[in-house]
């Protein structure tokens, strides 16, 4: 294991120090040093997950799918853009910029103000000693917080707007996880930061969250036909319970989509009354022709579209038609 | 060492609940967590819990205690100077960066990285006495050999600060250059040396005034000095250039010797024979081990992420300050001698 991290760290080393640093150093941005670093092993192990999903999870797509190839297939290219852009930390790092100045002020008010989080070490002092244990409850945590943003999404109109990006996919893929408009990505990753913040999660704990919980989602996406079994579909959200969340409504499953919200723990959608567990095959996308029409456009074209849809659903005046699921 | 002989140190080491003299902490400041390290066996025993965001520790003045500072905690982790274990923990201490007490040990110091502000303290007590608020992140601090005055760098505004202890009140606050980080007070109490770490360089400041007596070409990312403890010596790492130097600060200062350490070097410390020097490399997650006499690279051990302070258990019995020990600014400061 030593040798993995000492082969990890190597090459994140090497990396930055040829690549990264002189830049920093040359530009008088020693400020960034530190995050400069951490940004290196977030795009190695963007490439990671981009190499698990092409490689591995593409590998159960080819051999077990549940949607045969067809004449949509063409549609999953742009989800392709969206990921290598995500992954490789090219939207995450827009969203850094724009967001770390804003988290800063946030935590920086809070503490000067002397007022400290109800870490849960303080409650429970045993997570802290147990690396293992500590993971999993933060993970958990994130993911409750994921969850009802997941609902947020759902349940306002101009929210709906910029989310609907996600879901109007017909040929629903591996890659159709990071299909987000920059924008929803924006206040998810605000929400998110703060409440780990809040809760006292640490940063590298976060990106372990973040890198494990993105692979648990692309995989729940994915155009298989598998299961986990009774109970692990209880334990773990896989491509079963999340189609169900991405299936076209119809006049009988008028809210079909307002069902399986859960990111990684289905315990969530089981808890709050949202979880629907059948054998149905349903086909993805929306029943609505405005937002269906984000098929077939490419990551700029759809990115524009969708925000002149967040504007017309947020400010009246501007609306042609507003559309919530 | 193999992996059935550390875990046979571990075993020993928690059963009888003891870090001894043997043993050298490191805080991994990515993972909330301190490593104890087998000085004699070049090896990690056992890696416990911390806070957030441990960055520097401290001996207390009376020898008793490590304290660690958490700064996303707002609070100070004290260890038994004997035993390692956890004593107590020193609450709203806000943003406990870096730390120091004044050499007459009645003075505590801390420098808000984040939160922009000096705090002093009545050592007895960590009564907060007085908090200056101040721009451009205060990061590293000394202080003069009569406890009167704290200099703070301040690495984004490129200035030094001097703050009276007794009065809480700004000295003077003067540009020195890029990113001022590591300082120290030579034993001469006339003279400042400050690393700037985004130059490749170290300046001599005057205490008086903070004026620049003069520059040392070092290396790229001049950081955080060590004091040899001949009291003419320091170590300097260099954490752009993967380097540590040795000054000589008798005259002018000059670079004698230097050694390559990769994985942005930063803190050290100093065995107690004096023959290693101890680097924490912050990207590697590993702490070099460097033989002072030959300068050469002798050891590595593996440690948690983003490994920043390093302390050296010197001794198992009850010191006092003034009794000729080092008094530091976490791992800046100079030896009195």
């Amino acid at each position: 294991m030593r040798d993995l991290i000492d082969l990890w760290v190597g090459v994140q080393a090497w990396l930055f120090e040829t690549l990264v640093s002189p830049v920093l150093f040359h530009f008088g941005l020693m400020a960034w040093y530190e995050p400069g670093y951490s940004a290196v092993e977030f795009v190695m192990l963007g490439v990671v997950q981009i190499a698990v999903i092409a490689i591995g999870m593409r590998f159960f797509e080819r051999r077990w799918p549940l949607e045969k190839p067809g004449p949509d297939d063409g549609l999953i290219m742009v989800d392709r853009v969206y990921t290598v852009l995500n992954k490789l930390g090219i939207i995450p790092l827009a969203i850094f910029i724009l967001t770390y100045p804003l988290v800063q002020e946030v935590e920086l008010a809070v503490r000067s103000w002397g007022y400290m989080p109800p870490r849960l070490e303080r409650l429970l002092p045993w997570i802290g000693d147990n690396a293992l244990v500590s993971f999993l409850v933060y993970f958990v945590l994130y993911d409750f917080a994921a969850y009802w943003l997941h609902r947020g999404q759902h349940a306002f109109g101009w929210w709906w707007a910029l989310h609907s990006l996600h879901h109007s996919q017909r040929r629903m893929t591996v890659w159709t996880d990071d299909r987000n408009h920059v924008l929803d990505d924006l206040l998810i990753t605000l929400a998110l930061v703060l409440f780990s913040q809040f809760v006292g999660v640490q940063p590298g704990e976060y990106v372990v969250i973040l890198m494990v919980g993105r692979l648990i989602e692309s995989w729940s996406h994915a155009n298989v036909d598998m299961s986990f079994g009774w109970l692990g579909e209880r334990l773990l959200v896989g491509p079963r319970f999340h189609r169900l969340h991405h299936a076209l409504s119809t006049p009988t499953e008028r809210h079909i989509q307002d069902h399986n919200f859960a990111p990684v723990f289905p315990i969530w959608d089981i808890l709050f009354g949202t979880a629907i567990y059948d054998e149905k095959i349903r086909p993805t996308g929306v029943d609505d022709a405005a937002v269906d029409a984000d098929n077939g456009r490419g990551w700029i074209v759809q990115q524009a579209t969708v925000f002149g849809r967040f504007l017309r659903a947020l400010m009246p005046r501007f609306r042609r038609r507003a559309s919530v699921p | 060492m193999n992996r059935l002989s550390i875990a046979a140190l571990a075993f020993s080491l928690v059963v009888s609940g003891a870090a001894r003299a043997d043993s050298v902490i490191i805080l991994n400041s990515d993972e909330a967590s301190y490593s104890i390290l087998s000085r004699s066996a070049r090896a990690e025993v056992v890696r416990l819990p911390v806070g957030r965001e441990p960055h520097h520790l401290i001996l207390s003045p009376d020898g008793k205690e490590v304290l660690i500072g958490s700064t996303a905690t707002n609070e100070l982790l004290a260890l038994d100077i004997k035993t390692g274990e956890r004593t107590r923990v020193v609450k709203d201490i806000l943003d406990p960066y870096h730390l120091g007490f004044s050499p007459d040990g009645k003075w505590f110091v801390t420098a808000a990285y984040r939160l922009d502000h000096v705090d002093i303290y009545h050592a007895d007590g960590f009564r907060l006495a007085g908090r200056i608020f101040i721009d451009g992140l205060p990061s590293h601090m000394a202080f003069d050999t009569e406890s009167k005055t704290v200099y703070v760098t301040l690495q984004q505004s490129g200035r030094v600060a001097a703050f009276d202890l007794a009065t809480q009140t700004l000295k003077w606050n003067m540009p020195v250059g890029n990113a001022p980080a590591g300082i120290v007070m030579l034993p001469d109490d006339k003279r400042l040396l400050v690393a700037l770490t985004g130059e490749d360089r170290i300046v001599t400041v005057d205490p008086k005034d903070g004026a620049i007596k003069g520059s040392l070409q070092t290396g790229k990312g001049a950081h955080n000095f060590f004091p040899k403890g001949d009291g003419r010596h320091y170590f300097l790492s260099n954490r752009v250039e993967g380097l540590v130097t040795l000054i000589d600060t008798k005259d002018e200062p000059k670079v004698v010797a230097s050694v390559r350490i990769p994985g942005g070097p930063d803190c050290m410390d100093i065995t107690p024979d004096g023959r290693e020097l101890w680097v924490t490399q912050r990207f590697l997650r590993r702490v070099a081990i460097v033989d002072i006499e030959t300068m050469k690279v002798v050891g590595s051990v593996p440690v948690g992420k983003s490994p920043h302070g390093v302390f050296m258990m010197k001794s198992t019995a009850t010191v006092t300050a003034g009794a000729g020990l080092p008094v530091r600014a976490a791992s800046t400061a100079g030896d009195r001698k």
